[in-house]
């Protein structure tokens, strides 16, 4: 599976710990000032479970929690670096347009 | 479902998706509604998030899962029933004695050749299993390509090795019959083993992380109802040997040899049927136990 934004951010909000659908949406829109719909979190959520990414907890009160597995994990560390990669590379051929 | 009526709109999912998540996609739309979340953005959402699982479904995405953890069942199943087979067909020359390999061979000719057919279970499971990694293989490597995945190379090159050194080594072993030379000889092929059980392993991580089209799987489901087939022939051809051979000689010779590889090679068999039926249940539905 490819990463999409909604994928990485949900397994970015795992990564502290497992959470429910609600305090998922929240922290994202927390930590990346991103409003998620409830039809994209859960869609990112059956498509990283079907991979075996994230793993279903016990539900608590008809919410149940996620939790990032170690592949999950591997995954999105991998994921991260190529991003920081890219992005330093982006942000160092910028500086000079940027300082003039 | 609730009365909140963009909850309602959670009938437009596929039936499996919503049997999976319904209850907690609701709950979330309800909990959002509470602190004050838009309904109309949320509609849309909902919406877009139906139609894509609707694609997904259709693009057999759940089906592949299934075939996914059929086809690595199968995978193992095959290699441990080949592996077995190939050490029993080897000794069936020699069964239990080669004086009384060849009686059997002259007086109870309606005995079934078990050896032969093993022979051609062997031939038919190795075609089929060559044949379908071909598609595996080109879609892995085109898959590795697209998402920088260097490692799956790596775990590609690890049959490729392992059968080269194993092979190499092979033509420097003695053959002069000393105990030394056959210690080798033993230990190098338990070291064989070891190196098909790692590659089996490799090939099964490849086939768990990597993306496959529905025409792959499709050939993957084939091969690997194609090689249970097989097991189940060779299966069956080994317990009505063992059976007539026994009738026919009256004693129990090596009796505990042909049991414990029949054994082996009934619960292979069976794993692979049952794999393969379990690919076949309607829907997949991976609720965990509530709390």
């Amino acid at each position: 599976m490819e990463f999409t934004e909604p994928a990485v951010l949900v397994l970015t909000s795992l990564a502290d710990g497992p959470k429910h659908g609600y305090a998922l949406a929240k922290d994202i829109e927390a930590f990346a000032g991103i409003k998620l719909g409830p039809g994209t979190l859960y869609g990112a959520l059956s498509r990283l479970e079907d991979r075996g990414w994230i793993e279903a907890l016990p539900a608590e009160d008809r919410r149940r929690p996620y939790q990032i597995t170690s592949a999950g994990a591997e995954h999105l560390s991998a994921h991260l670096q190529t991003a920081r990669h890219v992005a330093a590379t982006g942000l160092r051929r910028l500086e000079p347009k940027v300082a003039t | 479902m609730s009365g909140s009526w963009p909850a309602c709109l959670l009938i437009a999912y596929p039936p499996d998706w919503r049997d999976r998540y319904g209850d907690e996609l609701e709950t979330l739309v309800s909990d959002l509604r509470e602190h004050g979340r838009s309904p109309v953005p949320m509609t849309f959402d909902l919406l877009r998030g139906a139609a894509a699982a609707w694609c997904r479904t259709r693009r057999g995405l759940l089906m592949s899962e299934r075939s996914r953890q059929a086809l690595t069942t199968v995978l193992w199943s095959w290699v441990a029933f080949a592996a077995t087979a190939a050490w029993f067909g080897h000794d069936l020359g020699i069964y239990p004695t080669r004086s009384i390999a060849r009686q059997i061979a002259a007086t109870h000719q309606v005995v079934p050749d078990a050896y032969h057919v093993l022979i051609g279970v062997g031939v038919v499971g190795l075609a089929v299993t060559g044949i379908a990694a071909v598609p595996f293989a080109l879609e892995a490597v085109r898959y590795a390509r697209a998402n920088g995945r260097k490692s799956v190379f790596a775990w590609m090159a690890v049959p490729l090795l392992t059968a080269g050194i194993w092979l190499g080594v092979v033509q420097f072993i003695g053959r002069t019959g000393s105990t030394a030379a056959m210690t080798g000889a033993v230990a190098w092929l338990l070291a064989g083993l070891a190196g098909i059980a790692w590659s089996t392993k490799a090939v099964v991580h490849i086939v768990r992380t990597c993306e496959f089209s529905t025409t792959t799987w499709r050939i993957g489901a084939a091969a690997a109802t194609a090689v249970t087939a097989a097991m189940l022939v060779g299966t069956g051809a080994t317990i009505v040997w063992g059976l007539a051979f026994r009738a026919g000689q009256g004693h129990s010779a090596g009796a505990s040899g042909w049991l414990i590889v029949t054994a082996i090679m009934a619960v292979t068999t069976a794993r692979a049927v049952l794999a393969l039926l379990g690919a076949r249940r309607p829907a997949p539905t991976p609720a965990p136990a509530p709390a």
